[in-house]
C-alpha cells in the first residue's frame, strides 16, 4: 500500500491521481479523528490557496487579454492606413501609366503627371518606332501615323483555327489603337527581320481568350470577319499579358476617344488607321465614348462602400447620374455603355442603401453608445438617395429600441414615486431628443413628421401601460398615485415645446386608471369609517396633557380648519375621535382628488367626496338616536362636519376648480334641519353646553 | 510548339460554332462549363470572352462543338459583331429571375438577326435559373410567345441542376447540322425556301 502522501499541488495535478484511491489510502492511514481533520483542514488551505492563484491568473490573463486587443486594434488601424497608402500608390501608378501611353501631339487633356517624364516617355517611343521600322519592312506609313504609340510585342505562334496545327510564326506589336502581324522576313538577312502583314483597329477586333483547344494551350483568338485566327503563346502568364494589354489598351482608347469627341464634336472619327483585312468592312458606329471617371465609377463605389466612406459613394452616385441624365438629354439614342453604367450605379445605389439601412437596424449586438447622433451620417445620406420614408421608420424603430432599452437599465427603486420620476423623467427627456433629432434629420419632410407624431402616440401608451403596471398595479395609495399622475403629466408637456401636445391622450388613457382606483379608495375609506364609527364612544376626546391639545390644534390648523372654539376646559376637544381622523383622512383624500382632477374626472370625484362624506355624516346620525343622552354633543359634532369641514372643503374646491362642488352642497341642504335644530339648542342652552 | 509544328494535320471532325449571348450574369459561363465539364461554378466573375472545343458524339456522328462565352457587355459594336459574326448558332440565355435580361433578348435577337443577315440562323431561346422557380419574373409564356414569335424553340435549363443543358447545346448542334446539309445540296435561294420550311415544322405554331 503506498504511503499516504502530504497533499500538495504537485500530488493533486497529477495526471495518475485517482480521488477515491488517495482518500482510500488515507483513511486506511489514519486513525484519528483529529488527524483526518488535520489533513482536511490543510486540503482546504490547499484549495483555497489554488482558488487565489486561479484568480489572479485570470486576472493576469484578462489584463493580457485586454492589451492584446487594444494591440490588435492598433494594428488594424494600421493596416487600414496602409491599405490606404497603397491605394494611393496604385492610383498614382495607374495615372503614371495612362500618361505614358496617351503620349502627346493629340492635345489631350489628362492630368499628366511630371513634365519631365513625359518627354523621356516620348523620346523612348519615337526611338522604339523607329526600331520597329528598321526591323519591319512594308510598314512605314503605319509607323509614321500621326499618334501611333508602341505597347507592346512579342513572338506568337499561329494555328489552324479549324485543323488545330501550326502555321507559322508571327511577330506581333501592339500599338494604343491597333494590333499588327508581321512574318519572319525570310528572304532579308539584315535588318528587316520581319514583313509586315496585316493591321488590326483595336475598335472592330474581337478578341477571344481559348479555353480549351484540345492539345493546343496558352491561345487567343482573333475574330476578323470572316477569318478566324488563332495564335498561341510560350506560356500562359504570357497569353495572360497580352490579353491584359490588348484590353487595357481598349479601355484607354475608348478614354481618348471620348476625350476627343468632347473636344471637337464636329469633327468626324479620329484619324482611322490603315486596315487591310478591314477595308472592305463597312465603316463601323461611331461609338460614344465617355469619360474614364465614368467607366471607374462602379469600382471607385465599391471601393468606397468596402472603406465605408459612404459620403464619397454618394457624392460619386450624384456625379454618374447627372452625367448620364444631361447625356441622355442631349441624346436620343440610347447608348450601350452609358446603359451598363447606369445598370452597374443603379444596383450599387441599392447596394449603398442595403449597408446604410443596415446601420440603422436594429441589431442586439450593436451598441446604442453613440445614440442617435450615430445615425445621422446614414440617415443624411439616406434622405439624399431618396429614402426618407424606410429611413424614418428605422430611425423610429431605433427610437423605440434605445427607450425600452434605457427603461430596462432604470434600477427598480423601493419607493414607486422615486422609480417613476426617473422613469418619467429619462423616457420623456429621450423624447424630446429624438424628436429634436428628428427634426434635424427629416427637415421640411411632412409626412415624416406625421410618422414621428403616429410613432410617439403609439409609444405614449406603451408608456402609460408600463406606468399602470408600476403604479395602479401594485395597489398603491392614493398619495403615491396621484404624485406619480403629477409627475408623468409634467414631463408629457414638456412635449408641448415641440407641438406635439399629448397631454389629453395621456388623461384619456390614465382615465380608467384613476377612475378605478377612486372608487377602489373610497370603497376602503368607507369601510374604515364604518369601523371608526363603531369603535367610538360619542364623546368628546381626551388629549391627557395641554401639550397634545395645543398640538392637535396647529395640525388642524396647518390643514386650514381652527378648532379653538371647540376646545373645553385644558384638555377636551368637543369632537369625538373618528370625526378628527375622518377630517384628516377626508382633507388628504380630497387634496388627492383635487391634483388628480381633470374635467372627466369631475364626476367620480364629486361622487367619491359625497359618499363619504355622507357615510361619515351617517354615523353621526346613527349615534344621534343611539345616544340619546348625548344628543347635543353629536348634534355639534354633525355641524362641525356640515358647516366648519364642508366650507374648508368647498374653499379648497373652488381655488382648484373654478365653483364649488354641488352635490356636497345638496348634502348640506338635505341636513339642513338637524342644523337648525343644533342652532335652536344652541341659543336655548349656550350656558349648558360649555358644562359638558 | 515544335512538337505541334511537326505534327501532322489529322482530318478533324465536323466542326459546329456556337455562340452564347445575353446579359450579364444570366449564366452563359456557367451553362458553358457545365457542359464542357459538368461542373457547376457559383463564384461570379465577368467574362471577357471565352472559347471553348469540345469532341461529341452527335446522334452516333463524332463533331467538334466550338463554343463562344460572350462578354454580356461589349463596348465596341463593331467588335460584337465580329463575334457574332463567327457563329453558325446562337444560345441567347436570360435569366427567368430578371425581366430585365428577358427584355435584353429581343435586342441581341435583332443584332444577331442583322449581322448574319439571315432570319433563320440557328438560334434557341433560353431560359436558365430555373431551379430558382420562386424567384422567377418571366412566365414561361410569356417566354414561349416570344419565341413563338421568332420562330424558335424555348427552352429552360439550370445550370446548377444541369437541367436540359445537354438539350439545348444538342438541340443547336442538329439545327447547324441541319443546315449545314441543306446549304451543301442548295447552294441558291432555294436552299432558304426549304429552310423555311423545315422551320415551320420544327416549331408548332
Amino acid at each position: 500500500m503506498d504511503v499516504p502522501k502530504e497533499p500538495n499541488f504537485h500530488l493533486l495535478s497529477a495526471p495518475e491521481f485517482v480521488p477515491e484511491k488517495y482518500v482510500r489510502t488515507i483513511s486506511h492511514n489514519y486513525v484519528g479523528g483529529s488527524e483526518l481533520k488535520n489533513l482536511k483542514k490543510r486540503i482546504q488551505a490547499l484549495s483555497d490557496e489554488t482558488n487565489n492563484s486561479l484568480k489572479k491568473n485570470v486576472y493576469q490573463n484578462y489584463v493580457q487579454f485586454i492589451d492584446t486587443g487594444k494591440e490588435i486594434s492598433h494594428l488594424e488601424s494600421e493596416m487600414y492606413q496602409l491599405s490606404h497608402l497603397l491605394s494611393e500608390q496604385k492610383s498614382l501608378l495607374s495615372a503614371l501609366s495612362a500618361t505614358s501611353i496617351l503620349e502627346d501631339r493629340t492635345q489631350v487633356n489628362f492630368e499628366r503627371n511630371p513634365k519631365l517624364d513625359e518627354h523621356e516617355i516620348e523620346e523612348e517611343n519615337k526611338l522604339k518606332l523607329a526600331t520597329i521600322l528598321e526591323k519591319v519592312e512594308g510598314c512605314k506609313e503605319i509607323v509614321e501615323a500621326n499618334d501611333r504609340v508602341f505597347i507592346f510585342e512579342g513572338d506568337l505562334l499561329e494555328i489552324d483555327a479549324t485543323e488545330n496545327t501550326a502555321i507559322k510564326f508571327v511577330h506581333m506589336y501592339l500599338f494604343n489603337d491597333g494590333l499588327m502581324v508581321t512574318n519572319r522576313n525570310s528572304n532579308s538577312r539584315g535588318l528587316m527581320r520581319y514583313a509586315f502583314e496585316s493591321l488590326y483597329e483595336l475598335s472592330s477586333l474581337a478578341v477571344v481568350n481559348v479555353r480549351d483547344l484540345g492539345n493546343i494551350k496558352h491561345a487567343f483568338k482573333l475574330l476578323i470577319f470572316p477569318d478566324t485566327r488563332v495564335f498561341q503563346c510560350s506560356s500562359n502568364a504570357s497569353k495572360k499579358e497580352w490579353l491584359d494589354k490588348i484590353d487595357q489598351a481598349k479601355k484607354l482608347r475608348l478614354a481618348t476617344e471620348q476625350q476627343k469627341k468632347d473636344q471637337t464634336v464636329e469633327k468626324p472619327s479620329p484619324v482611322r488607321a490603315v486596315s487591310m483585312d478591314l477595308s472592305a468592312s463597312k465603316p463601323e458606329e461611331v461609338a460614344v465614348v465617355h469619360p474614364e471617371w465614368l467607366l471607374d465609377i462602379p469600382d471607385e463605389l465599391d471601393v468606397c462602400v468596402a472603406q465605408r466612406q459612404f459620403e464619397d459613394a454618394v457624392n460619386y452616385l450624384r456625379k454618374a447620374q447627372n452625367y448620364i441624365c444631361k447625356f441622355n438629354a442631349k441624346h436620343s439614342a440610347p447608348d450601350a455603355v452609358i446603359l451598363n453604367i447606369q445598370e452597374k450605379v443603379e444596383l450599387k445605389q441599392n447596394n449603398l442603401i442595403d449597408i446604410l439601412m443596415n446601420e440603422l437596424e436594429v441589431n442586439p449586438k450593436k451598441s446604442f453608445q453613440g445614440g442617435l447622433r450615430a445615425t445621422r451620417t446614414a440617415v443624411r445620406l439616406l434622405n439624399d438617395l431618396g429614402r426618407s420614408t424606410q429611413c424614418c421608420d428605422l430611425f423610429l424603430k431605433l427610437c423605440s429600441t434605445m427607450l425600452k432599452n434605457q427603461a430596462k437599465k432604470l434600477k427598480r427603486e423601493t419607493s414607486t414615486i422615486t422609480y417613476i420620476r426617473y422613469f418619467t423623467s429619462a423616457t420623456f427627456t429621450n423624447m424630446c431628443y429624438m424628436i429634436e433629432e428628428f427634426l434635424r434629420a427629416f427637415p421640411d419632410l411632412p409626412y415624416c413628421v406625421s410618422a414621428y407624431v403616429a410613432w410617439a402616440h403609439g409609444h405614449l401608451t406603451i408608456i402609460t401601460n408600463h406606468f399602470w403596471t408600476q403604479v395602479f398595479v401594485t395597489k398603491a395609495t392614493l398619495s403615491t398615485i396621484t404624485e406619480c399622475v403629477q409627475l408623468i403629466r409634467a414631463q408629457c408637456e414638456r412635449l408641448c415645446e415641440y407641438g406635439i401636445d399629448f397631454r389629453y391622450k395621456l388623461d384619456g388613457q390614465l382615465r380608467k386608471f384613476i377612475n378605478t382606483a377612486l372608487n377602489e379608495h373610497r370603497d376602503k375609506f368607507i369601510d374604515s369609517i364604518k369601523l371608526r364609527a363603531n369603535e367610538d364612544k360619542w364623546i368628546p376626546m381626551n388629549f391627557k396633557t395641554k401639550g397634545a391639545l395645543t398640538r392637535c390644534l396647529q395640525e388642524h390648523e396647518k390643514m386650514g380648519l381652527k378648532l379653538d372654539s371647540y376646545v373645553s376646559g385644558d384638555v377636551w376637544l368637543q369632537l369625538t375621535s373618528s370625526n378628527i381622523a375622518f377630517t384628516k383622512l377626508f382633507l388628504v383624500f380630497l387634496d388627492n382628488c383635487l391634483n388628480l382632477q381633470t374635467t372627466e374626472l369631475l364626476e367620480p370625484i364629486n361622487d367619491s367626496l359625497c359618499s363619504v362624506f355622507e357615510a361619515q355624516v351617517a354615523y353621526n346620525k346613527q349615534a344621534l338616536t343611539f345616544q340619546p343622552e348625548q344628543n347635543l354633543f353629536v348634534l355639534k359634532n354633525i355641524g362641525f362636519l356640515l358647516l366648519v369641514l364642508v366650507e374648508l372643503t368647498q374653499r379648497k374646491y373652488k381655488e382648484s376648480i373654478g365653483f364649488e362642488c354641488e352635490p356636497l352642497n345638496k348634502l348640506v341642504n338635505e341636513n339642513s334641519a338637524l342644523l337648525k335644530d343644533l342652532a335652536s339648542r344652541n341659543t336655548k342652552t349656550k350656558y349648558s353646553s360649555d358644562f359638558l | 510548339m515544335e512538337k505541334n509544328m511537326s505534327k501532322k494535320p489529322t482530318v478533324q471532325p465536323a466542326l459546329h460554332k456556337v455562340i452564347m449571348v445575353g446579359s450579364g450574369g444570366v449564366g452563359k459561363s456557367a451553362l458553358t462549363l457545365q457542359f464542357m465539364y459538368d461542373e457547376f461554378v457559383e463564384d461570379y466573375e465577368p467574362t471577357k470572352a471565352d472559347s471553348y472545343r469540345k469532341k461529341i458524339l452527335l446522334d452516333g456522328e463524332e463533331v467538334q462543338i466550338d463554343i463562344l462565352d460572350t462578354a454580356g457587355q461589349e463596348d465596341y459594336a463593331a467588335i460584337r459583331d465580329n463575334y457574332f459574326r463567327s457563329g453558325e448558332g446562337f444560345l441567347c440565355i436570360f435569366s427567368i429571375t430578371e425581366d430585365e435580361s428577358f427584355q435584353a433578348t429581343q435586342e441581341f435577337r435583332e443584332q444577331i438577326l442583322r449581322v448574319k443577315n439571315d432570319e433563320n440562323i440557328p438560334f434557341l431561346l433560353v431560359g436558365n435559373k430555373s431551379d430558382l422557380n420562386e424567384k422567377r419574373k418571366v412566365t414561361f409564356q410569356e417566354a414561349q410567345d416570344r419565341a413563338n414569335k421568332w420562330g424558335v424553340p424555348y427552352v429552360e435549363t439550370s445550370a446548377k441542376t444541369r437541367d436540359h443543358v445537354d438539350k439545348v447545346f444538342y438541340d443547336l448542334m442538329r439545327e447547324i447540322r441541319a443546315r449545314k446539309k441543306d446549304e451543301n445540296k442548295t447552294s441558291n435561294g432555294r436552299g432558304k425556301d426549304k429552310n423555311k420550311k423545315k422551320k415551320l415544322k420544327c416549331t408548332i405554331l
